[in-house]
Order: structure tokens, then sequence, then C-alpha cells
């Protein structure tokens, strides 16, 4: 025993381990075809970026664990190893697969039964790109553990300003830190985009440490230094699904698991990050091309830098009267004549064709896109999608085969090659966090929309001022009261129960979840309106809706009582149009004006409402019929008006 | 016409020294003998060596003459140039607050500059330009001054045995730019503090210190006393006034507060904001500002804040005590002898006093007498304070202890680790050790006494 143990140590490799697989369908459709480690990013594949950072940073063997397409990665390194890539020559690369796996943890809990690692090792999740050197790392580790034999693992960090474009919003978290970098409470903000007032601490956390630093500006560069104690820590927690899941396991049963967090904070030229969903595949893409991660850097041969902060392979063509601007255009790729890309990344492969206009988003490899097409706002368009000529395409996930989905509907179908792809709507459980989420990782458009909410969130918390930490609802209990709210009233729906039960048991919840009335008329309607898009589609659709809107008349009839309520119910009608992407036609008129017959909504209010909207905006024009035949209406018959007033 | 000064400073010396009470009790805080000089000095001539020629002192009415006159001699002494404002308060109300007394007619109408703040009970080795100079740099509305906590421990301090738990405030920082972002005290909370999310968004970077010791010096801009005039519910500077201003200056501005005058003041006239005005030409230079207030934040200088709280943290290793409870006040006297040249600005230390009448051959290096102090033949000290005018007869002997003020010790007299107050009575043949005698106070003929407090002041605990 002691003979093998010198051996070991002997050798003293310096090991990583590589999580291939994201296990999320952030990339679908993309990935459905392409492994995450093969994408390719500033036109070389992922896993290259990532493979030589390691080598670089010092590491001498890596353990690839691989789940998905196993057989492309294996004869892209194995290509790699003919080809003599420079990482090549120092790292050892160990592929292991494994198809049963379906977590981070799970490859972890493998990787534990192998019993491959013999001592401290770094870690990556998938998608990391980075130009550190791990060794100081890795020694000043193993000097924490020294003092600590608690230890278990050291996170490394990236400061990076809020609302930058490398800090996802998704991945913004709070961290507490002691003067030995020892993290004492770790919080990912994003996971419920809540806005919360306040956030509790717990006080002894204070009084047991002179300073602590709490920084909200760090990015999780998806590193870690690991003692040998990790994967163990894997292995007997079984619930150990995610990293996150580690951590907060760790920092909640600190005296049971007897186990220690610490943090490396990255400055100066250092760049830490990992591809982990659209935004940030956005983001690196344009750091790499700005040379920020030097000196990894994406590859100069082949590529021809444009103006405009565009690069495209030297094997694509492109036509005349084209621009582009800070896109990315992989090799073969034809583009005609007067096409604009703005913001985008074009795959390999792909054909487009005159007049095309493409921006802030994702063409998979192989996609052809006819004449005239216009493709905007966060599409992802994956593997062989075919765009007939003059077809518009926003904010969709597109795919070239129909979903197999059961909830899959006729009207997804875009062409013989293009099908919509519902990301959200196939979970049983509608669920609001996943949609944010979604829609948060998705491409990213400046800056606004951050500052927007900085602001507001601002003006919250100034109003409750003065005793700010009994600033009521926690908005994470709003969520939960809105599934609720849908729970009943699917289920009311379905069975046909009074519609005064209903009343109550909505009432109930609002006071189990502490909502405010106003919360309370919002969400209600919300429900329905999201009941109402999960009705079977076809002719009969509207008159479906208009039964439901019938059989819940009573309960809209108690919640919107007053104008502050007609405006808490259009704000609903809103969100949900702009929220759910593919609404039927007329869809919102004809809501609108079934509001207005039925006296829940007055022409006042439905005007000041249109009047907040934007302009040129799909909502807008869909209104806008409505708001100038009420306009007319009003003119004709104020008298009236002002007696339903 | 003169031209006013950058700052005025204010000292205060109206307290009552609640936590001490013991021997406090019928005397001035601000005169409890340090080495050879009473409290209040340590504070002026501080205040002296940072360029200050006039001082604005608070005191109580029926002690302003006692404290004139102990100043007065350090005047005439020349350890001391410093001229004195003396404004004295009634000392009819229970418990006049700190921020009460600077709402007083007569503190207003003098304070036309920005205020440096000082209470009587600081004994320091750090210079008040870093703080002032904190507060010229960022032009800011409120700037503190703390210490890192030190352990001063030297003996066992007199009285009966108690543990000593210091208060402990929780001060947030702004890694980045020493902005002062959060104050509270940790009694505030139970379990859980609560932190603000829009703290954390403006300063994603924030230490929170637990051990850091407010200076209580304060450097106010003078709006702040304005709005304290119009603001009745504060007591207390550091447990109220400061940590609302720390507080308020995240809230946003509210709108139309320098365009629309007369919204101001009909509508919120006493909102902090309606003070808070900054003229057009401090505007100008903060919006023309290219300072980077965060890293790699291209937002607005100061985000656009009209209040800014700012600390400035002592270096490490510098002393700095509040005289404010019995073990600091016993263990810096312990120590008085090692940091003197720290704390004093390099005034001599006079170990014995010329007036006094010293017939004892057995006093060590340590001692200090004070003025007119009476030492007979046959005596013994060590390691002591004896006060101005004391007497201390023959066969008598006074080892690491305190003696105040006029205290009259008899013969045969063994007086060990204690402290005895201003005009104390021992009588012969008395032991104390390890006691507080209270003003006053009177010790029959032969009385042994451990570990005691001995005062009438302290009937009510």
């Amino acid at each position: 025993m002691s003979k093998l143990k010198q051996s070991v140590t002997k050798e003293n490799v310096v090991q990583a381990i590589l999580v291939a697989d994201t296990f999320e369908d952030e990339f679908v459709p993309i990935s459905n075809n392409l492994p995450l480690c093969l994408f390719p990013v500033v036109n070389k594949p992922l896993i290259d970026y990532t493979l030589e950072f390691l080598s670089l940073g010092g590491v001498e063997e890596v353990f690839l664990f691989c789940c998905n397409h196993v057989n492309e990665v294996k004869s892209y390194i194995r290509k790699c190893i003919d080809e003599a890539v420079g990482w090549t020559l120092t790292m050892k690369v160990q592929i292991i697969v494994s198809e049963s796996c379906r977590s981070f943890g799970d490859c972890l809990r493998d990787l534990d039964a192998k019993g491959l690692i013999r001592g401290d090792f770094v870690l990556l999740e998938p998608g990391v790109i980075s130009n550190i050197n791990l060794l100081p790392l890795l020694k000043k580790h193993s000097e924490i553990l020294q003092n600590d034999k608690g230890a278990a693992i050291t996170l490394v960090f990236q400061e990076s300003a809020l609302g930058h474009r490398s800090l996802c919003p998704q991945d913004e978290s709070l961290v507490a830190y002691n003067n030995k970098n020892r993290v004492l409470f770790h919080k990912k903000i994003q996971k419920s985009r809540d806005k919360k007032a306040v956030f509790p601490i717990f006080q002894e956390i204070f009084l047991e440490n002179s300073s602590v630093s709490i920084q909200h500006n760090l990015r999780d560069t998806h590193i870690a230094i690991c003692s040998s104690s990790v994967l163990p820590l894997f292995s007997d927690n079984f619930d150990f699904q995610t990293k996150d899941d580690f951590i907060k396991g760790l920092l909640i049963n600190e005296e049971i698991l007897g186990s220690t967090i610490y943090c490396h904070i990255l400055k100066g030229s250092d760049y830490g990050s990992a591809i982990n969903n659209w935004r940030m595949y956005q983001a690196i893409s344009l750091e790499l091309k700005n040379k920020w991660v030097y000196p990894i850097v994406p590859p100069t041969k082949r590529n021809r830098v444009i103006p405009e902060d565009s690069i495209y392979s030297l094997s694509s063509v492109m036509g005349l009267n084209s621009t582009m601007y800070r896109s990315v255009i992989g090799s073969n790729v034809t583009i005609g004549e007067g096409v604009k890309i703005q913001d985008a990344f074009i795959f390999d492969n792909v054909h487009i064709e005159d007049d095309v206009d493409i921006s802030l988003s994702v063409i998979g490899p192989g996609c052809v896109i006819k004449k005239g097409a216009k493709i905007t706002v966060g599409s992802i368009l994956g593997q062989g999608v075919i765009i007939d000529e003059n077809v518009f395409v926003e904010n969709t996930l597109v795919q070239n085969r129909p979903s197999e989905d059961v909830l899959a509907q006729p009207e997804d179908k875009i062409g013989e090659f293009a099908y919509r792809l519902r990301a959200c709507e196939d979970e049983e459980d509608l669920n609001v966090d996943r949609i944010l989420a979604q829609k948060f990782s998705r491409l990213h458009i400046h800056d606004e929309s951050y500052e927007c909410e900085y602001d507001s969130e601002n003006e919250l918390s100034d109003s409750s001022e003065e005793l700010s930490h009994t600033y009521s609802p926690p908005p994470d209990d709003t969520k939960l009261f809105f599934t609720e709210v849908i729970d009943s009233l699917t289920r009311g729906y379905e069975d046909k129960l009074p519609c005064d039960n209903l009343i109550l048991e909505v009432n109930s919840s609002r006071y189990a979840y502490n909502v405010t009335l106003r919360e309370v008329n919002y969400n209600v309607i919300k429900a329905i309106l999201i009941i109402s898009q999960k009705l079977p589609s076809g002719t009969q659709y509207f008159s479906v809706m208009t039964q439901m809107l019938c059989y819940f008349s009573p309960l809209l009839k108690n919640y919107i009582k007053n104008e502050a309520a007609m405006v808490d119910c259009l704000q609903a009608v809103e969100d949900v149009a702009i929220s759910e992407s593919d609404l039927k036609d007329k869809w919102i008129i004809f809501l609108l004006k079934y509001l207005y017959e039925k006296d829940f909504l007055n022409e006042e209010s439905i005007l000041k409402w249109f009047a907040t909207l934007k302009e040129h905006t799909k909502l807008h024009t869909q209104v806008k019929p409505f708001a100038s035949w009420l306009q007319e209406a009003e003119e004709e018959d104020s008298s009236e008006e002002d007696e339903s007033e | 016409m003169t031209i006013p000064a950058e700052f005025q400073a204010v000292v205060l010396a109206a307290g009552k020294g609640s936590r001490m009470l013991e021997f406090t009790s019928g005397k001035p805080k601000c005169l409890l003998p340090i080495g050879s000089k009473p409290l209040i000095w340590y504070t002026l001539s501080k205040l002296q060596k940072s360029g200050f020629t006039e001082v604005i002192m608070i005191v109580l009415e029926h002690q302003k003459t006692e404290i004139q006159s102990a100043i007065d001699i350090e005047i005439e002494k020349n350890t001391l140039n410093i001229k004195i404002d003396y404004v004295s308060v009634l000392d009819d109300k229970d418990d006049l607050g700190t921020a009460d007394s600077l709402r007083l007619k007569e503190i207003q109408e003098k304070l036309k500059s920005d205020v440096l703040i000082l209470s009587c009970d600081l004994i320091t080795d750090v210079d008040l330009s870093g703080v002032l100079n904190t507060f010229r740099k960022y032009n800011a509305s409120v700037t503190t001054l703390f210490f890192h906590s030190q352990n001063l421990e030297h003996s066992v301090v007199p009285g009966p045995k108690s543990k000593f738990k210091p208060e402990k405030d929780l001060i947030g920082i702004d890694e980045q730019n020493n902005r002062l972002v959060f104050l509270a005290s940790a009694s505030d909370f139970e379990e859980q503090v609560p932190l603000a999310t829009n703290l954390l968004k403006k300063h994603p970077n924030i230490n929170i210190y637990s051990t850091l010791v407010d200076s209580h010096v304060y450097v106010l801009k003078n709006w702040v006393i304005q709005y304290l005039k119009s603001e009745d519910n504060f007591m207390s500077l550091k447990g109220e006034l400061i940590p609302y201003i720390v507080k308020r200056q995240l809230s946003k501005v509210p709108k139309s507060t320098d365009t629309n005058v007369s919204v101001v003041n009909t509508k919120d006239s006493n909102d902090i904001f309606s003070f808070a005005v900054e003229d057009q030409l401090e505007v100008d230079i903060r919006e023309a500002s290219p300072y980077s207030y965060h890293k790699g934040n291209l937002g607005s200088t100061y985000s656009d804040d009209p209040i800014r709280c700012y600390s400035y943290i002592a270096p490490k290793g510098s002393i700095g005590v509040r005289i404010n409870t019995l073990p600091a006040y016993w263990n810096i006297n312990g120590k008085i002898h090692e940091i003197w040249e720290r704390v004093s600005n390099q005034t001599e230390m006079i170990n014995k006093s010329q007036t006094a009448e010293i017939k004892s051959n057995q006093i060590d290096d340590k001692c200090i007498i004070w003025d007119e102090a009476k030492l007979f033949e046959k005596t013994s000290f060590k390691n002591s304070i004896i006060g101005a005018k004391s007497t201390v007869n023959s066969f008598s002997r006074v080892f690491n202890s305190i003696v105040m003020n006029n205290v009259v010790i008899k013969e045969k007299v063994a007086i060990e680790n204690s402290i005895i107050s201003d005009n104390v009575v021992i009588e012969s043949g008395s032991k104390i050790k390890n006691c507080i005698i209270g003003n006053h106070h009177q010790i029959p003929e032969e009385s042994e006494h451990i570990n005691e407090i001995l005062t009438e002041a302290l009937m009510h605990f």
C-alpha cells in the first residue's frame, strides 16, 4: 500500500476533469446534432479553446467526460492528436464515456467509482474558456488544505461589472467570504429573478469574522480547484446534481459534512468564463474576437477580420452590397447580394440568398435561407433548416423536422424543413422561472433592459424606505402563488367547479403567500390567459375560448372591480401577448373585444393602455384597429360612456 | 470681513460618562486624569495640531467653570494654544443626546461652515487630516473615522469582576471607494441581517466589518446641521442621525428638487434631499468628472447621489480609544507611558509637577504627580497617578492606582490597583485593593476592601 502511495506521489501529475455535456436544453435545436464542445466559437471548436487553456495552465492529464455524440468527440480528439495540435504535446486526454449519466453529479460519481483521480484536481464545467495559470491556484489550494483539513473546493470567480454583457443575469450571484477567502454565503440571485428588497444573511457570519466581503459582481468562471474529497462527497450525497447543489449542500451542512468552500477572485488580465447559454456564447465570442482572452485567441490563418467587428472564414463568399456588423461567419458560407447581418452567428455550410436580413440570431450548420427572409431577435435555427422566401422568423427556435412532441401543433410548420420548436411548453407544469431563464439566456439585446430593471427596483425599495425589511411580498411567493392559481383554475375549468369555490381557493392562496390585491388581480387574469393558450387550436378555437371566458366570468367580475384592476388586467394581457411567441392571430383583438363588451374593461382604460404601448411593435399593430374603432365609438357616443363609468 | 474657516470644530463635552458612573458622578468626564493630563486635553491638542485655532465646546452649565479652569491651567502652562468658545447647556433634561446638543440655537447660529465633531473622550495617534481629506476628496456629506479594535489590556480592572462585552457595530464599506454604505449596531438584529438589494446593486463589492470601532469623529456638511434643526426625532449622532443618512444616501432623489422650487417649499420641506442640494457648480464638476466610481462601470460619478457618506479607516497598528468605559479608562492609564509620545503630539511628559510637595523618596519612574500634591515622608509609590492637591500621609503606600484630585490619604493606608475619585478621604490603617471609590466617599479607620465599588452614586443600580 505504502509503495503504491509513493509511486503516486512520485508521479504527481496535474489532473483535470472536464465534463463535456450541459444536460440542459439550452442549445436546442443545434445541440441535437452537434455536441456543445464542438460548437464553433469564432470558427474554432469550443473544446480546442478549453484544452489549450488547460495545457497552458499546467494540466498534464485530462479526463474528458462524454455522454452524448461520443463518436464525434472521439474522432475530433483523434484528429487533433494526428495533426499534433499544440496541446497534444504536453497533455494526455482520456475520454470517458457513460451514456447513463443524467447530470453533472452523475458524471462525478461515475468518476469516483473509477478511481482515476489521485489528489487535488481541476474541475471544469462545460464550455470553459480561460487563460489563467492553474498551477498557482493549485498551490494556493494545497496551502489552504494545510490550515483547514476540510477545504473541499476553491471556486474561481472573476470580477465583472454588473450589467456587463459577460455577466449573464442568470449567473448573478451573491457571495460572502471572509478575509481568508472562505466562502460563508453563496446564493444565485437569478434563479428566481426575484426582486426581493432585502437579502437576509445570518448575523453570526459577520460577528464571527472581523470582516466579510460581500460581492455581487462576480462571474462564475465554472473552474474549480478540488480536493480529493470532492468526488466522495458527490458519491455520498446522491442528491447533488450540479455544482450549485454541491455548494449549497456544503454550506448548509457545514458541520455534518465537515467541508468548507474557498474562493479565488481573478484580477487583471486573467480571464475565465464559460459558454453555458447563447448569451454567454455571444459575449465570449465578442471577447475572443477582441483578444480579451490572450494568449487564447481565435484562429487567424483562415479568418479574415473585416470592419465593423466581424470575422468571416476565407472559404466563405459574400455578395455585393452585403453588410455585416458584429457577426461571425463560418466556413463555406455563401452570402448573396444585399444581405444584412447584424449580431449574428452563421455556422458552417450555410447558404444565404439575396436580400436576407439576419439579426441577433444563430444560424446552424447547413441551413438555407431563401431570398428576402428575415430572421430576428433571438432566433436559433437548427441544422439543415430551410427558410422559404420572404418568411419572417422572430424569437423562435427552428428545427428541420417536426417535433415528436405530443403538443406539437400543425401551425408550427414554417416550411418543409422548418418547424417551430416549443421549448418551454413541453414541460408539464408551466414553470415561470424557466421561461424567464430562457428569455434571459437568449442573445443579448444591448443593455437597456437591465438598466430599466435596475431603476424600477430602486424605486421599489425607495417607497419602502423606512423599514425595508418589512417590505412585503417576496416575489418568490408571488410566483408560487401564480402557479397555484393556474393549478386551481385549470382543475376548476376541467371539472367545471362553481367559480365561487375557485374564488375562495384563490383568496386562501393569496393569504398563504401574502400577495397584494393588485398582484392577485394581475396573476388571476394572467392565469386565465395562459390557460386560454392551451386550448386546442383550430377553427373552433375562439368559440371554445368564449366558453371558457364565460365560465370564468364570475371570477373576472370579482377581480376586475375598479380602474386600478383594469390597469392590472391590461398589463397581464400585454405581458402574455409579448411573452407568448405564437399567439393565434386576432387573439388579442378577440380578447379585448370580449372584455370590453362584457363591461370588464371600459374604453378609457383601454385607450390609456394603448397609448403606453410602443409604436411599431407587433402588439401595437395588432391592437391598433380595435383602439381606433373604440375612439370612433367614443366620439360618436360619449354620453353613454360617461354612464358606464 | 474674514474668510470663513473651511471647518469648524465642535467638541462634545457635555456627556456624563454614563458607562462609568462609578467614578464620573460629580466630576466632568472630560477631566478624568489620563497620565499627567485631563482627558479633554488630548482632544484639544489633537485639534491644535491639525491646525484649528478655535473650537466650540459644548459643556454642562454647572461644570463649565470647573472645565474652564482646568483647561486654563493647561493654557497657562503653554501646553495648549487654542481659543475655546464655551457653549453651556442646562442639565435640566434627563439626557441630552449628542444630536440634541447640536440643535441648540446658540450652536446653530455659530456653525456656518462644514463641521468637524469630536467627542471629548478620544485618545488617538491618528492624524485628523486623514478623515478631513477623505471628506474633501469625495466632496462628502458625512465622513467618519474608524479604528481597528485594539487590545490594550493591561492589568486586572478594579471593582467586582464582571465580563465586559463591547458593543459591536456592523459597518459596511464599499471596497473600491471607501464609501460607507451600511451602519448598524449588531444588537439591532436578531438572527439575520437584511441587506437591501439596491445596496448590493449599487455597491457590488462591500466589506462588512464587525470589529471596527467608531471614533465618534464626524465631518459633516453644513446642511446636515440645518437638517438636524428641522428634524426633532434624532437624539444621538451615532445611534440615529448617521445611520439614517447612511441609509438615505442610497435612495433616489425625489424629482424636481431644484427645478421647481415651490414644490420643495410646500411639500417635502423636511425631506433630507431638500437640504442636500448641490449647487450648480458642484453638479457641473461632478458631471464633468471622468472619475470611475466602480471598476468597469461607466455609470455616472457617485451614481449621481447628492448625499454621500464616506469613511476613513485608521491604518492598522495605530492607537485609537474612546475613554467611555471603566476598562478603557483603566487600560489607557496603565499604558500611558508606552503610548505617550504617540498620542501627545510631542509634548514633553512631566512626571512630577513643579508645584507638588514631594518628601517621599520611594517613587518609581512610572508615577505621575500632579500640581500641588503633597506626599509626606516615608510613603511609597509605584506606577500610580496622584491627582492635584491630594495628600498622602506618612507610612502609606499607593501601588498601581489612580488617585484623583483633593484626595486625603491618612497614615498607614495601603492602596493597590484601585481608582480613588475626587475628594475622597481614607482614614488611617485602611487597606484597599482592586476597588473603585466614588466621589466624596469617606473610608473609616482600619477598614479593608477588596474588589468593591464604594460610592453613593451607585445606590440606584
